[in-house]
């Protein structure tokens, strides 16, 4: 082929390439950029009291309920998605194999997956935080409960599709294995292959919790927010992201302050559970190869 | 192509041994292939069988019959009789539960369980019988033995079993399967994935084998083939072509297609 082809395609690449780097250059420009700002806003505000008093010391306080009260909810609405999660995760992947109801399923979680979360807290406010509210004439009403049961509802699609996906990752070589010795298909999928998927299926467990650790919308009609120490799971429960969008909304400085390290806790939170997940899922990777 | 309504006889091998399994008139579908025709073959007891023949032939989807492991496919189907002393497993009668622990089954790669190198040849034992420990330990090392690993694993059994080389892995997949002290050993291409060395060593296992138990395996190798088995069943294109002795099949053919296949001018 003549020299001006070559010349030409070698133009294409290179343009292409151009391109594809500086689109990659822009994301991490402003990834980057949000991390700067967090840190340089927020890193002023932590200190001991950040982490001793309660929001009700407004501008002179802390986040100590608020940081408890993300930590019971996350760690309540994991409880509550997890199990499910992966139950319904093997379900697709060994059960449904196939089948119109696995199809209908997954496509069901999909869109879960992508439902606004503003949508989920109003939902879990009127199928609980109402009934509540009635069963118990109004002695309970927004309640921490309420809140883990719209996080958890965040947390589930995300379970459900990574431990779909870990299992079906697994060669079909091994079920064949294991049931050519006559294992039947339950001790199959719990004892053999979350077994083998076992560190991806965590990975998507942990990934879920950073996912609903950030989340504020669910938590509006749902946990609603308190300016004291509460550990009850029917009392109302304050929280990091909840606190941090009340603090914003408020005009003096100090609570801004505040609401910057409470997100850079956060962010930090999320980080330290991705690169978790990482080294989870990489060293799975090592041990099979 | 020659008459194939000329092979719809049984054919068996001549022989004194009595035979472990009996196909008649095995037809085999995936969804709407028709992959298996009218297969009619008697496999003897304590021999070694191997099944030749073309990618695509069939030959590991008639292995695959012999323990209905294509049943947990759906779309898959199977017709006909094969009978394992004289009972037919394809009887919907038949618990999977008995057949699985009587034919036993090796997969083209090595498979081990994400487990101890003990648990793997434990585990599907456990399912089976219930057993102390120190029978248990018994029975572990007798798998491992006769499937010529023990010396090289005795001193890791608490280890991960994703740790030994491929040829060990295969050896464990074996000694598992025959932890079940099945009657049957079904092999899937079971050195393909090995290195000449690892395939020596499960070759001259199955040599071992045969004395006590039907062997039947598949192979894409011919050399293999006539130096492992006894009787030599070669397919094409669904169909059983030939059956007979390995050392006829691999001289004199009845068939030119086998012929043909064997001196390699097609395949």
């Amino acid at each position: 082929m003549s020299a001006s082809v070559y010349r030409r395609r070698e133009t294409k690449n290179v343009v292409a390439q151009i391109l594809a780097s500086s689109a990659a250059l822009l994301a991490l420009v402003f990834l980057a950029w949000i991390l700067w700002v967090t840190v340089s806003r927020g890193v002023h505000a932590i200190g001991v009291p950040l982490f001793t008093r309660i929001t009700a010391y407004a501008d002179q306080g802390g986040l100590a309920n608020a940081m408890v009260g993300s930590l019971i909810m996350d760690l309540m609405a994991i409880a509550l998605c997890a199990p499910v999660g992966v139950l319904a995760g093997a379900h697709l992947a060994e059960y449904a194999r196939g089948t119109r109801l696995g199809e209908t399923i997954r496509f069901l979680n999909d869109i879960l997956l992508s439902a606004p979360s503003i949508v989920l807290g109003l939902f879990v406010y009127v199928i609980f935080v109402l009934p509540m509210t009635a069963l118990t004439n109004g002695t309970t009403t927004f309640s921490a409960l309420a809140g883990s049961i719209a996080l958890a509802l965040i947390g589930l699609p995300v379970i459900v599709r990574t431990t779909d996906e870990m299992l079906q990752l697994v060669p079909s070589t091994l079920r064949e294995a294991a049931l050519s010795l006559g294992i039947p298909q339950w001790k199959l999928t719990v004892q053999v292959l979350m077994r083998a998927a076992g560190s991806g299926i965590l990975t998507g467990v942990l990934l879920a919790l950073a996912r609903l650790a950030g989340e504020t919308a669910p938590l509006l009609f749902t946990a609603f927010g308190n300016n004291y120490m509460t550990y009850s799971p029917l009392a109302k429960m304050a929280s990091v992201p909840a606190a941090i969008y009340q603090y914003t909304n408020d005009p003096n400085p100090a609570m801004h302050a505040i609401a910057w390290a409470g997100a850079l806790l956060i962010t930090l939170f999320v980080l330290a559970l991705s690169l978790l997940a990482r080294a989870l899922f990489s060293r799975k990777k090592t041990s099979h190869d | 192509m020659t008459d194939l309504a000329a092979v719809a006889a049984p054919i068996a091998p001549v022989d004194t041994t009595r035979n472990k399994i009996a196909v008649r008139d095995l037809d085999f579908h995936y969804h709407d292939f028709h992959a298996v025709r009218k297969i009619r073959m008697d496999i003897p007891e304590r021999r070694v069988t191997a099944i030749i023949g073309p990618s695509g032939c069939g030959k590991s989807t008639l292995l695959r019959v012999f323990n209905r492991i294509y049943s947990i496919y759906p779309k898959q189907r199977a017709e006909g009789d094969v009978l394992l002393d004289g009972e037919n497993i394809l009887d919907p009668g038949y618990s999977l539960n008995r057949l699985r622990s009587q034919v036993g089954m090796v997969f083209q790669k090595p498979v081990p369980f994400p487990m101890t190198i003990y648990e793997n040849v434990a585990y599907g034992i456990r399912h089976h019988e219930v057993l102390s420990r120190a029978r248990m330990d018994e029975r572990v090392e007798q798998a491992l033995r006769a499937a010529a690993l023990w010396d090289e694993v005795k001193d890791k059994l608490k280890r991960s079993a994703l740790g030994l080389s491929g040829g060990q892995q295969q050896r464990l997949c074996i000694a598992r399967g025959i932890a079940l002290r099945p009657q049957v050993l079904l092999l899937d291409e079971p050195t393909s994935a090995l290195d000449p060395i690892a395939t020596g060593r499960i070759e001259q296992l199955i040599e071992e084998l045969k004395k006590d138990y039907t062997i039947v395996i598949v192979t894409h190798n011919m050399q293999q083939a006539a130096r492992v088995s006894d009787f030599t069943a070669f397919m094409y294109m669904g169909e059983l072509i030939e059956f007979g002795d390995t050392e006829k099949i691999f001289t004199k053919p009845d068939k030119q297609q086998t012929e043909d296949y064997i001196t390699g001018r097609f395949g």
